[in-house]
């Protein structure tokens, strides 16, 4: 039965093919990847951050809010991709301009924001600490943080490996 | 300063003021070290060593320089190690300090001297930020007069020698209060910086306030202030890639004691295969006796394979003593390797220029750590 082999080989290549179109369409569809810039739900009145205010206040420009109650951004390490594609969507920088920028702030006085070494940990202390600013990846937002921006990054970023998000349910 | 008693003297001041800064912001820090929130970053060159539980940074830069020029003996200068520390109190103040130890060492052909070296306490100053956009200042801190008097160390600026037109007419310090910050205005950034200044008064260190500053300059025109009161904008556009800057001051210097007015606009332009940038400075005396000074430079980079950088400057400065054109042309080259690290080759000369920066080669080692 050499032709009923061959149409059950085809059936099965469409399925594949199909299968992992469908995959990927709900994987990464374009212009879905984006970025959760979040503060603490304890904060009593947590201001709008526009894309400008965020902006400064991760270069240190701005260095208190309207009331006067101090800002303090988290950056996480050099090598992340989701800290690459935070500084080009909210900065506009390349990460090599940026050290630049800050190599002449730092001679000036002012220190880049501090690291932390996860998203989780990025959670954590933003949930802990009043005035502090985080981004994640919305699938790591919990109820401890408020998303104040989402910022969207083009189609042709890719910021989901796989298992990259906790095991909980995303918000 | 040439009386050796006095400057051991003065150096000793310098040294018990220096050590009691550190100790006023250390011994604090150290009782109330208690916040184990922060992870010590990773130490990283051009960005200093952090104390997460003094909330104190530690770092510098140091540079060494090489110069043989038309009529001097060819010579090799440690010539800055500075030292920086600087604390967060709180959330809202921050204190800041630059000492430097100046020609730590010259070495010729024929001697090696440490006759030259000098402490001084370049910038020390605390920041109030009070309001989204406005910080203060009070203490010494650099005048805010062009681009590159505030960011002036050797391995963050692309030549060894530096334009006349950042140094000639104006006090490069000044000491009293600054307001400070960045606004928004039509979508783009806007950086200010308004600050008044009686050093003759608040000035408790010597500063290193030369007209000129190049090797081989022999001018020994001082530039201090007595009182100042000024500002400066700088205006950010395309996204922080051209910036267009305006100064004014108006101050009193110590000696010739003068009343002066000075005009500055500066800019820079950042593309993707050249960078240029540009200073210019116009000042003028109450006097009518005393010529005007004016110049301006313009400077172009230009990023090659492997850390290289081709660098380009022209520059023409109308001197008021004695009252001159002075014309320079400097080609250099820079290698940067690595983030806070800069070699540095180049070529000048001019026209008139063999009293304030003379014909020759110079080359440097800069780190900022």
């Amino acid at each position: 039965m050499p032709s009923l082999s061959s149409r059950r080989l085809v059936v099965l290549g469409v399925l594949v093919v199909a299968g992992t179109f469908a995959r990927y369409a709900k994987a990464a569809p374009a212009g879905e990847s984006k970025i959760a810039v979040i503060v603490s739900s304890h904060a009593h009145d947590a201001q709008a951050i526009d894309p400008g205010m965020l902006r400064n206040i991760y270069l240190k420009k701005i260095f208190v809010d309207p009331q006067g109650h101090a800002y303090i951004p988290v950056n996480l390490p050099p090598d992340s991709r989701l800290r690459q594609a935070f500084s080009r969507a909210a900065i506009g920088m390349s990460e090599l301009r940026l050290q630049n920028y800050w190599n002449q702030q730092y001679f000036q006085g002012v220190s880049p924001p501090y690291v932390l070494g996860s998203e989780a940990a990025v959670v954590e202390f933003v949930a802990k600490t009043p005035g502090a600013i985080g981004y994640v990846k919305p699938c790591f937002v919990t109820a401890d943080v408020h998303a104040v921006l989402l910022l969207t990054l083009p189609a042709a970023s890719s910021l989901q490996p796989a298992g990259a998000c906790p095991d909980r349910a995303t918000h | 300063m040439s009386n050796p008693r006095r400057r051991y003297r003065h150096h000793a001041d310098l040294l018990v003021w220096g050590l009691a800064a550190v100790l006023a912001w250390i011994l604090p820090a150290g009782a109330a070290a208690a916040d184990g929130s922060w992870q010590a970053q990773p130490y990283q060159l051009g960005q200093g060593l952090y104390f997460p539980q003094q909330s104190l940074r530690v770092g510098g830069y140091a540079d060494i320089h090489f110069y043989s020029l038309d009529k001097h003996r060819a010579a090799l200068s440690v010539e800055d190690l500075s030292l920086f520390l600087s604390r967060d109190i709180g959330t809202h103040w921050k204190l800041f300090s630059e000492t430097e130890l100046g020609d730590a060492l010259v070495i010729d052909s024929q001697h090696a001297t440490t006759k030259d070296a000098n402490i001084d306490v370049e910038r020390l100053y605390a920041d109030y930020h009070t309001r989204s956009g406005i910080t203060l200042r009070f203490g010494k801190f650099l005048t805010p007069v062009g681009q590159w008097n505030l960011v002036h160390a050797d391995p963050l600026v692309w030549t060894v020698s530096r334009p006349l037109t950042t140094t000639g007419s104006f006090s490069r310090h000044a000491s009293g209060a600054m307001l400070y910050g960045t606004v928004s205005l039509m979508h783009n950034d806007l950086d200010y910086w308004l600050f008044a200044d009686d050093s003759k008064a608040l000035a408790f260190t010597r500063s290193h306030n030369l007209a000129f500053t190049d090797y081989g300059a022999s001018s020994t025109l001082r530039n201090d202030f007595q009182h100042a009161i000024g500002g400066q904008f700088l205006y950010h556009m395309l996204d922080d890639r051209l910036s267009l800057g305006a100064s004014y001051v108006r101050y009193a210097l110590k000696n010739p004691q003068q009343q002066y007015r000075l005009t500055g606009i500066d800019f820079g332009w950042s593309g993707r295969h050249v960078e240029f940038s540009g200073e210019g400075i116009w000042r003028t005396a109450d006097s009518p006796q005393v010529p005007d000074e004016y110049g301006g430079y313009v400077q172009a980079v230009v990023p090659l394979p492997r850390h290289l950088y081709a660098v380009g400057r022209y520059e023409r400065y109308r001197n008021s003593l004695p009252s001159q054109w002075v014309t320079l042309r400097t080609f250099g080259i820079d290698y940067r390797p690595e983030s806070g690290l800069s070699l540095k080759l180049e070529y000048r000369d001019g026209n008139n220029n063999a009293a304030l920066a003379p014909n020759g080669v110079l080359a440097s080692i800069g780190v900022l750590f």
